[in-house]
C-alpha cells in the first residue's frame, strides 16, 4: 500500500465477471463480488491447513505463501449457468501449483514442486480441460484441470521462462523469456522464434484468431505484436507505444459476419494503472492508431484523504466490441483494498477519466464527508411542500385567451400566451392584408381613441391592480368617455380585446352608477355587442381549437410520414366532436354580461 | 430461457454430514451452497414441482462422513435419491400424490441387523389426496417403503384438513405433527416393517399450536402457539410408550398431581414460557438437550436454558424466523428468515457468519394493507428489477445474474418485524435509463390525523449503486393518493397522476445556489398541473418519443402535450375505469386496459383496447382482464398478462381462472403466442434488453420477455422464439405449468372468450357539403356542429368565391 505501482498485484476476473480475485502479495486471496462490491470470501492459511496433517512442523500462516501468478479457469460448460465449474489457479514462488474451488471455498488440488524455483505463468486454451504452467526450470507442464494430474512435461528452454500463452484453439503454445518461442502443443515442435525483447516478457497473449502474439517485457514501454506465419525469424510487426510498461494485456477480435468488418482491439494496463485501448481494422491500421486512455482522476485532496494510496485501475477485461471501434471494458479500479467495479464504454479518441468514489474506504459512509469542507460538487436534497405548484403551468384549453384576458382564472405562462396569440390572430391579419378589413378606419379610430386613453397603453397588458387604480382615479365623465372609446376599439379591432376587456369591465364595475344614470342605452348596446360577439367567437374558438389539434397531430406525424398525416387528420375529426368542446372552460362571455346585469 | 428469483425459505434446508454444504430447496430444484463462502456450488435438477423436503442421509460412522446422499420429496409426487457431490440422480419413487413433508426415521437409528443386510427403509410422508372435484382435498400421513419403492397400503396415521409439517425426534424414535390445538405423537418401532402397530398419544392445548420439537434424549416435547407461548411437556408418554406396563405405576400416577397437564394427556408436567409477543415459528433443542432455541415473528432468536429457564438473545435479525437447523458441526447452524435469507451462525456465540440471500419475498403485511406497493418494477435497459421489500427498502436484483445488486432505504425508519405498520411504500418507478427512481410513501393516519403522502425523487450514481435522494415533495396532490408515476423516455420529466383528479408534470432543474457555487441543486419542480373534469386520474404514460402524454381520467383517455400542457384530444369511452396505459414502441398505437376496481363484482367488463393515435379511434379490443402490459421498444409488439375467467360462475372463477401471457402485434388482433402461467396475481411483465454475453441462448433477439409472478419467481423467455425454444420452456418451467403450443393456446383463448370481438369501427361520418354562409355554419350550440372536416371545408368554401360545380 502506498505505492502507485501495481506490478506486484495479482488480479483475475471470474469467467462470467461476477467475481474478482486479488492478492496483494501477502498470501491472502480476496474474492470480491463485482455486483455488490463487497468481499465475498477470503482464502488465507490455505497451505498450512492442508499440509499440517502431513508435516506437523510446517511453518504456517498466510505469509509463507508467495503467489507468483493467478488466473481464473473455467471448465468446459455443458449447460448454461452450470455452477461449480470454475477454478482459481495459483502458482507459487516455491514451485507449487494450486487450484481453488472458489464456490465451495476449498482447495481443489495441489501439485507440489511442479516447477522447482517457482511457477512463473499459468495459462489455458479457451476450450478444453487442460492447463499449462511454466516456471523457472524452463519446463512446460500440462495438467488435467479437474484432478490436478500431471499429463505432460517438456523442456522449452534451458533457462527460466517468464511468460506463457496458449492460443484459443489450443494448438499453439507460446513461451517467452527474452526470446519468444511458439510450439505446437501436440508434438511440442518449435514452430517459430521471435527475438527482440531486451528483458523477460511479463505478459503475453494470443489474439483471438490465433494469428498474432502480443507481448510486453519488463521495463519496456511498448507492446510488440508478432505475426505467426511460419517463417523462420521475424521481428515485431507492430509496436504499440505506452508511457509505462504494461502489466496486463487483453485483445478481442471483433468479427461481425463478413471479413471486411473484422477488427482487432488491444487493451493494456500499465504499471501505474492507466488503461490503453487500441483499435484497428487491419494490422496496419492498428499500427497507426492512437491509444485511448482510461485513468482514474486523482487530485491532491484525494491523495491526502487516502493517506498516500493512489486510486488507479488495476484490472480489466475486454467484454465485447459493440459498435465498430468501441468496446465495453469491465474494470476494477479505485483503491486496492476497496476496488470499485464498473463497465465502461471506450470510444476511440475520447480519453476517459473515472471518478473516484467518495465513500469511506471500507464502509459506505456518506456522513463522514459531510462534516468536511469539500470542494467537490455535492447534491442537496430539495424539499417541496404542499404549495409545490407555484410557477407551474395550468392546463391550457384551446383559445381561452380570446374570450377575455382574466388571467387570474388561469395561471398561464406568458410564453404560451404569446404563442397562442400568434396562432389566433393570423386570420384577422390575413383579412387585413387582403384588404377585406380596411385599415384606414382602424387608424382613424385609433387616433380618436388615443384622445381618451391619455397614455393608457392598450397594446400591452396591464396588471389588474393598475387598471383598477387608474380607473378609480378617473372622473366619472372621463371614465365614461374612456369606456366609449374602448368599446369602439373593441368593436373595430378584435385582436385587442384581450387588453381592452379588462378596462371595460373595470370601468363598468367602478363607475356603474354613473353610467347607468348617464346613458342607460349605452349599456344595452354594449350588451348587444357582447352577445353578438359571443356566438361567432365561440365557434371560431372551436375552429381554432380544432386547427390546433390538427396542427399538433401534423407536428407529431410529420416525423414519419407527412403524406399520411394529412389523410389521418381528417379522420380524427370525425370521431372527436363533442369532447373537444368540453375542454374550453374557464371564464367565458357570461362573466361580462353578468357584471352588467349585476348593475 | 432463464429462471430465477427462487425462494430459499419455502422448506427447511439441510446440512451435509461434513457441514461444508447446505442443501436448500429452491423451487423445483435443490441448490447446494458452500457454508464457507456462501456461494452456490451445484444444483439438483429433476423435480417438476416445488421441492418440499430434503433429508441428508446421516453418517453412521466417521468414515462415511464424506458420503453425500440425500432424499428429496416434491409436490410432483416423487421422492428422489441423489448423490449431491456429483450431482447425480440415483433413484426415483413415484407416489403420485403431492408430498408436503417427509421424514425418514429409520435413517437415524439404522443398524445392520444380524443377517448383515439392511432392513427396508420407511419414510413417513404427508400427502395430499385430491379425491373429488369441488371437495377440499384432505391430507394424510402415509408410510412409504423406499427400498421397494411403493406406498405401504392401509397405513394412514392421521387425516387432516391442512397440510402439516411432520416433525421427527433427533433419535428417530418419535414423529409428531401439530394440528390445530393438539399435538399427535407416534412412536416408531425400532424395527420398522410394513405391518407394525403404532403407539400414539395426543397432547392438548387451548390455543392453536404452530410448531413442535422433540428433546434429543429425554421424553420432553416443546410446542409453540400463535400467542407466543412455549409449552414444555416433560415425561411425555410415560404410560403409552413405556414397554413395561405396570398397573401399579398407573395407579400411583393417578394420585400424583401433574401440574399444567390437561386431563387425560399422557405427560408428567407441563410448563409454559412466555417471552414471544407473537406467533412462535421456530423451536429446536440443542443436540445436548440443555438448551431450547425459539424464534418467531419478532425476528429474535431466543435461547432458553432448559433447567433454569434463563434466556439469551440474538436480536435484530430483521425478519421473521422460519426455521432453525443444526449442523453436524457443533459450531455451525443456520436460521432461515422470511425475507429469503439464510443466516449461518457460529454457534455458542451466535454470531452471523455469512448470509445467503435471494430476492425479497412479498410479505404478509403487503397483502394486509391495501395499496402497499408490492409490484416489481423493471429497469429494461440494465436488466434490473426493483423489488419493494417489507423493511421500507427497495432491492435491486439482477435478472440475468439472479442475485442482488444493492438495496436502498426508502424512508428513514427502523423496521421491526411484527411492529404495526405506520408507513407504507405505495409506488416505485424507474426511468428508462435507470438514472432516476421515484417512490411514493404514505404515512398512515392515526385516528384519522396525520396521514401524509410523500413523493421522492432519487438520483442514481454513475455506477448505479449509489442512489441518493434528490427531491422530497410532501403532499404532492394534496391529500389524494398517487395512482401512477411515469417517466418520459427522453429528458428529465415525470408525471404523477392522482385519484384526486389531477396530474402533475415534474421536471428536473439544475440550479447553482448563489451562495456556494459548488453545491448543485438538481431538484425536481412542478412544471404543469392538469385535470379533466375532476375525474380521478388512474394511470399515465408517455409516448416513446415523449411528445404525447396520455392520462387516463376514469373511463376516458386524455392526450396532452407535456411541454405546453395543452390538452390535445380525448379518446375512448370504456365501460370500466382504465387501469393501464402503454404506448406501443415506435408505432402510433396506444394500448389501454380497463377493469373494475372492485374484484369479484359480477358484471365487470374488463377490456383491452388498442387505439390508433393517428385516427384517434379504437382499432381492436378484447374482453380480457389485464393485469400488466408491456411493449417492446423496437418493434410493434406488446405482451399482456391476462386472467380470463370462464363464463358465468363468478365465485369459482377465482380458482379456475386461467392466467396467461399473450403476445400481440398491434396490427393484428390474433395473438402471436400464448404462455400459460400460474400465480400471476401481483406479477409483472416487461421486455428487457438482453445482454449478449450472458444470454447466449437467445442469439438474435435483442429483447427478451421477463415475467415475474406473485411469489417473485421470474422467467426470461424469448418472445420471438422458434418451436424448440418453447419446448425448452415447458420442460424447465415448473411454477408456470406451461402446457402450451401455439395453436392449443389460441384455441383455448377462443374457448374462453366467446365475447371476442374484433372491432374495426371506422365508419366515416356522413359528410354533406352545405351551401351556407360562414355565419350560418357556426350558429347553434357546439354539439350540434358537425365534425371539423365538414366545418372546415364549409367555412373555407364560404370564404371563397362560388364557382359553378363542386371542386372535388
Amino acid at each position: 500500500m502506498g505505492s502507485s505501482n501495481i506490478r506486484d498485484v495479482l488480479t483475475s476476473f471470474s469467467p462470467n465477471l461476477d467475481l474478482f480475485a486479488i492478492t496483494l502479495g501477502d498470501g491472502r486471496v480476496k474474492i470480491w463480488d463485482t455486483g455488490k462490491g463487497q468481499v465475498q470470501t477470503e482464502f488465507a492459511d490455505l497451505a498450512s491447513t492442508e499440509t499440517k496433517s502431513v508435516f506437523g512442523n510446517q511453518e504456517g500462516g498466510h505469509l509463507s505463501m508467495d503467489y507468483t501468478c493467478m488466473k481464473w479457469f473455467s471448465l468446459e460448460k455443458k449447460k448454461k449457468r452450470k455452477l461449480g465449474s470454475s477454478l482459481l489457479l495459483l502458482g507459487t514462488g516455491g514451485g507449487d501449483v494450486l487450484a481453488l474451488d472458489v464456490a465451495a471455498g476449498q482447495l481443489k488440488w495441489r501439485v507440489n514442486n511442479c516447477h522447482p524455483g517457482g511457477v512463473s505463468a499459468v495459462s489455458f486454451p479457451a476450450h478444453g480441460s487442460h492447463i499449462y504452467t511454466v516456471g523457472a526450470d524452463g519446463m512446460v507442464c500440462e495438467i488435467e484441470a479437474m484432478s490436478g494430474n500431471l499429463l505432460n512435461k517438456f523442456s522449452a528452454a534451458s533457462r527460466a521462462i517468464s511468460s506463457l500463452a496458449i492460443s484459443p484453439d489450443g494448438r499453439m503454445i507460446a513461451t517467452a523469456a527474452s526470446q519468444l518461442k511458439i510450439f505446437n502443443s501436440t508434438n511440442h515442435k518449435k514452430l517459430q522464434k521471435f527475438s527482440g525483447h531486451p528483458g523477460a516478457v511479463r505478459c503475453m497473449i494470443f489474439s483471438e484468431d490465433g494469428k498474432y502474439v502480443l507481448s510486453s517485457a519488463v521495463g519496456e514501454r511498448y507492446i510488440a505484436v508478432w505475426e505467426i506465419d511460419g517463417s523462420k525469424k521475424k521481428s515485431g510487426s507492430v509496436v504499440l507505444a505506452m508511457d509505462h510498461p504494461a502489466v496486463f494485456l487483453d485483445s478481442k477480435f471483433a468479427n461481425t459476419g463478413d471479413a471486411d468488418d473484422a477488427s482487432l482491439c488491444v487493451f493494456a494496463i500499465s504499471e501505474i494503472g492507466v488503461c490503453y485501448f487500441w483499435h484497428g481494422k487491419t494490422i496496419d491500421e492498428l499500427r497507426n492508431s492512437k491509444p485511448t486512455k482510461i485513468s482514474v482522476a486523482s487530485d491532491d485532496e484525494v491523495l491526502q484523504k487516502h493517506k498516500g494510496g493512489i486510486p488507479n485501475v488495476f484490472a480489466g477485461k475486454l467484454q465485447n466490441i459493440s459498435m465498430p471501434a468501441s468496446g465495453h471494458v469491465f474494470l476494477a479500479h479505485g483503491l486496492l483494498i476497496k476496488p470499485t467495479f464498473e463497465k465502461v464504454l471506450v470510444q476511440p479518441g475520447t480519453d476517459l477519466q473515472l471518478s473516484v468514489s467518495q465513500d469511506g474506504i471500507l464502509l459506505p459512509t456518506s456522513k463522514s464527508q459531510k462534516s468536511r469542507k469539500t470542494s467537490h460538487i455535492r447534491n442537496e436534497v430539495t424539499a417541496l411542500d404542499r404549495s409545490n405548484i407555484e410557477g407551474a403551468l395550468g392546463p391550457v384549453p384551446q383559445m381561452h385567451d380570446l374570450i377575455d384576458g382574466k388571467s387570474e382564472a388561469k395561471p398561464v405562462g406568458v410564453k404560451e400566451k404569446d404563442e397562442l396569440d400568434t396562432v389566433t390572430l393570423c386570420m384577422e391579419d390575413q383579412l387585413r392584408s387582403l384588404g377585406i378589413l380596411s385599415s384606414t378606419d382602424d387608424a382613424l379610430s385609433s387616433t380618436l381613441v388615443s384622445k381618451y386613453l391619455k397614455g393608457i397603453n392598450l397594446d400591452a397588458s396591464t396588471p389588474q391592480k393598475k387598471v383598477k387604480a387608474t380607473v378609480l382615479s378617473l372622473e366619472p365623465n372621463d371614465a365614461f368617455d374612456l369606456l366609449r372609446g374602448l368599446v369602439d376599439v373593441w368593436q373595430s379591432r378584435s385582436h385587442s380585446s384581450k387588453h381592452v376587456l379588462p378596462w371595460i369591465s373595470c370601468i363598468l364595475v367602478c363607475h356603474s352608477g354613473f353610467i347607468k344614470s348617464k346613458e342607460p342605452k349605452f349599456l344595452d348596446s354594449l350588451y348587444k355587442l357582447a352577445n353578438a360577439k359571443a356566438p361567432a367567437m365561440n365557434s371560431l374558438l372551436q375552429l381554432s381549437g380544432r386547427l390546433q389539434l390538427v396542427s399538433a397531430q401534423i407536428d407529431k406525424a410529420v416525423n414519419n410520414k407527412s403524406l399520411v398525416s394529412e389523410r389521418d387528420d381528417e379522420h380524427e375529426d370525425e370521431s372527436e366532436d363533442d369532447d373537444v368542446d368540453e375542454v374550453v372552460y374557464g371564464v367565458d362571455d357570461d362573466s361580462l354580461s353578468e357584471s352588467e346585469s349585476d348593475d | 430461457m432463464l429462471t430465477g428469483g427462487k425462494s430459499f425459505v419455502s422448506s427447511p434446508p439441510a446440512f451435509s454430514n461434513d457441514a461444508k454444504r447446505l442443501l436448500v430447496c429452491t423451487g423445483n430444484t435443490v441448490s447446494v451452497f458452500s457454508t464457507s463462502t456462501g456461494l452456490q456450488t451445484c444444483e439438483l435438477e429433476g423435480h417438476e414441482a416445488q421441492v418440499t423436503s430434503v433429508i441428508v442421509v446421516p453418517a453412521t460412522n466417521p468414515a462415511s462422513k464424506f458420503l453425500c446422499y440425500c432424499w428429496t420429496a416434491s409436490l410432483d409426487g416423487k421422492i428422489m435419491y441423489w448423490d449431491f457431490a456429483a450431482p447425480e440422480l440415483m433413484k426415483t419413487i413415484d407416489i403420485r400424490f403431492p408430498i408436503h413433508s417427509m421424514v425418514i426415521p429409520s435413517l437415524l437409528h439404522q443398524r445392520i441387523d444380524s443377517t448383515g443386510k439392511l432392513p427396508d427403509l420407511y419414510a413417513y410422508i404427508c400427502t395430499e389426496d385430491a379425491k373429488q372435484e369441488g371437495k377440499p382435498s384432505s391430507f394424510g400421513i402415509q408410510k412409504c417403503n423406499l427400498t421397494k419403492s411403493r406406498l405401504v397400503g392401509g397405513v394412514t396415521l392421521a387425516e387432516t384438513q391442512k397440510p402439516g409439517h411432520v416433525t421427527i425426534s433427533p433419535s428417530g424414535r418419535y414423529i409428531g405433527t401439530c394440528e390445530k390445538r393438539k399435538l399427535r405423537i407416534w412412536e416408531i418401532p425400532a424395527k420398522d416393517s410394513e405391518h407394525v402397530s403404532y403407539k400414539k398419544i395426543r397432547l392438548h392445548h387451548t390455543r392453536s399450536i404452530t410448531t413442535m420439537a422433540f428433546h434429543p434424549n429425554e421424553r420432553v416435547v416443546a410446542a409453540g402457539d400463535v400467542t407466543g407461548r412455549i409449552l414444555l411437556w416433560r415425561g411425555v408418554g410415560r404410560e403409552a410408550f413405556s414397554n413395561t406396563k405396570s398397573s401399579n405405576g398407573r395407579l400411583n400416577k393417578d394420585g400424583e398431581d401433574r401440574p399444567g397437564v390437561r386431563d387425560g394427556d399422557d405427560a408428567d408436567s407441563c410448563t409454559t414460557w412466555h417471552w414471544h409477543s407473537s406467533q412462535v415459528n421456530v423451536l429446536f433443542f440443542s443436540s445436548d438437550g440443555a438448551y431450547l432455541y425459539s424464534g418467531g415473528r419478532e425476528g429474535v432468536l431466543v435461547v432458553w436454558q432448559l433447567d433454569t429457564g434463563k434466556k439469551k438473545f440474538l436480536p435484530r435479525i430483521g425478519s421473521p424466523l422460519l426455521y432453525f437447523i443444526n449442523s453436524p458441526d457443533p459450531t455451525l447452524s443456520s436460521i432461515s428468515c422470511a425475507d429469503n435469507q439464510i443466516q449461518l451462525l457460529r454457534m455458542p456465540s451466535m454470531e452471523i457468519l455469512r448470509s445467503i440471500s435471494g430476492i425479497k419475498l412479498p410479505s404478509s403485511h403487503m397483502d394486509m394493507y391495501e395499496g402497499f406497493g408490492s409490484v416489481v418494477v423493471f429497469n429494461p435497459t440494465a436488466g434490473l428489477i426493483a423489488v419493494p421489500a417489507e423493511n421500507y427498502r427497495v432491492q435491486f436484483y439482477s435478472l440475468f445474474d439472479d442475485r442482488e445488486i444493492s438495496q436502498v432505504q426508502i424512508c428513514e425508519r427502523n423496521h421491526q418485524p411484527g411492529d404495526e405498520i405506520t408507513v407504507k411504500v405505495n409506488l416505485v418507478a424507474l426511468s428508462r435509463d435507470g438514472s432516476t427512481m421515484c417512490t411514493v410513501e404514505t404515512r398512515l393516519p392515526e385516528e384519522g390525523i396525520g396521514g401524509l403522502v410523500t413523493l421522492k425523487f432519487w438520483a442514481c450514481g454513475s455506477q448505479k449503486k449509489q442512489i441518493s435522494l434528490s427531491t422530497v415533495i410532501y403532499e404532492p396532490h394534496r391529500d389524494a393518493e398517487i395512482s401512477c408515476i411515469a417517466f418520459r423516455p427522453t429528458g428529465n420529466m415525470a408525471v404523477s397522476s392522482s385519484y384526486g383528479g389531477d396530474f402533475k408534470v415534474w421536471v428536473r432543474r439544475h440550479e447553482l445556489t448563489p451562495k456556494d457555487e459548488t453545491v448543485q441543486r438538481s431538484g425536481w419542480t412542478c412544471h404543469a398541473v392538469g385535470s379533466y373534469k375532476k375525474k380521478p386520474m388512474s394511470t399515465a404514460a408517455f409516448s416513446s418519443d415523449g411528445s404525447v402524454l396520455a392520462v387516463a381520467a376514469d373511463k376516458v383517455i386524455t392526450l396532452w402535450d407535456p411541454d405546453r400542457n395543452t390538452l390535445l384530444a380525448v379518446i375512448g369511452d370504456s365501460l370500466e375505469p382504465i387501469t393501464n396505459l402503454t404506448f406501443v414502441g415506435k408505432s402510433e398505437y396506444l394500448v389501454s386496459a380497463s377493469a373494475s376496481a372492485s374484484r369479484g363484482s359480477k358484471d365487470s367488463n374488463p377490456q383491452l383496447t388498442v387505439w390508433s393515435m393517428s385516427k384517434l379511434s379504437a382499432t381492436w379490443s378484447y374482453r380480457l382482464d389485464t393485469k400488466a402490459i408491456t411493449c417492446s421498444m423496437g418493434d410493434s409488439t406488446f405482451a399482456v398478462l391476462a386472467c380470463c375467467k370462464p363464463k358465468g360462475s363468478a365465485e369459482e372463477s377465482l380458482q379456475c381462472a386461467e392466467e396467461m401471457i399473450l403476445l400481440f402485434n398491434v396490427e393484428k388482433a390474433a395473438p402471436l403466442s400464448v404462455w400459460f402461467v400460474s400465480k400471476a396475481q401481483g406479477g409483472g411483465l416487461s421486455f428487457v434488453s438482453s445482454d449478449e454475453d450472458k444470454v447466449s441462448a437467445t442469439k438474435a433477439a435483442d429483447e427478451v420477455l421477463a415475467y415475474i409472478n406473485g411469489a417473485r419467481e421470474y422467467v426470461l423467455l424469448n418472445p420471438h422464439c422458434e418451436q424448440e425454444t418453447k419446448l425448452n420452456i415447458s420442460r424447465q418451467r415448473g411454477f408456470a405449468n406451461l402446457d402450451e403450443t401455439d395453436t392449443h393456446g389460441y384455441a383455448s383463448v377462443y374457448g374462453a372468450l366467446p365475447e371476442f370481438s374484433l372491432k374495426t369501427d371506422q365508419t366515416p361520418f356522413p359528410s354533406m357539403s352545405s351551401g351556407k354562409t360562414w355565419k350560418d355554419i357556426f350558429s347553434g350550440p357546439p354539439h350540434t356542429l358537425g365534425p371539423l372536416r365538414n366545418l372546415c371545408s364549409d367555412f373555407l368554401e364560404s370564404l371563397l368565391e362560388r364557382r359553378s360545380g363542386v371542386v372535388e
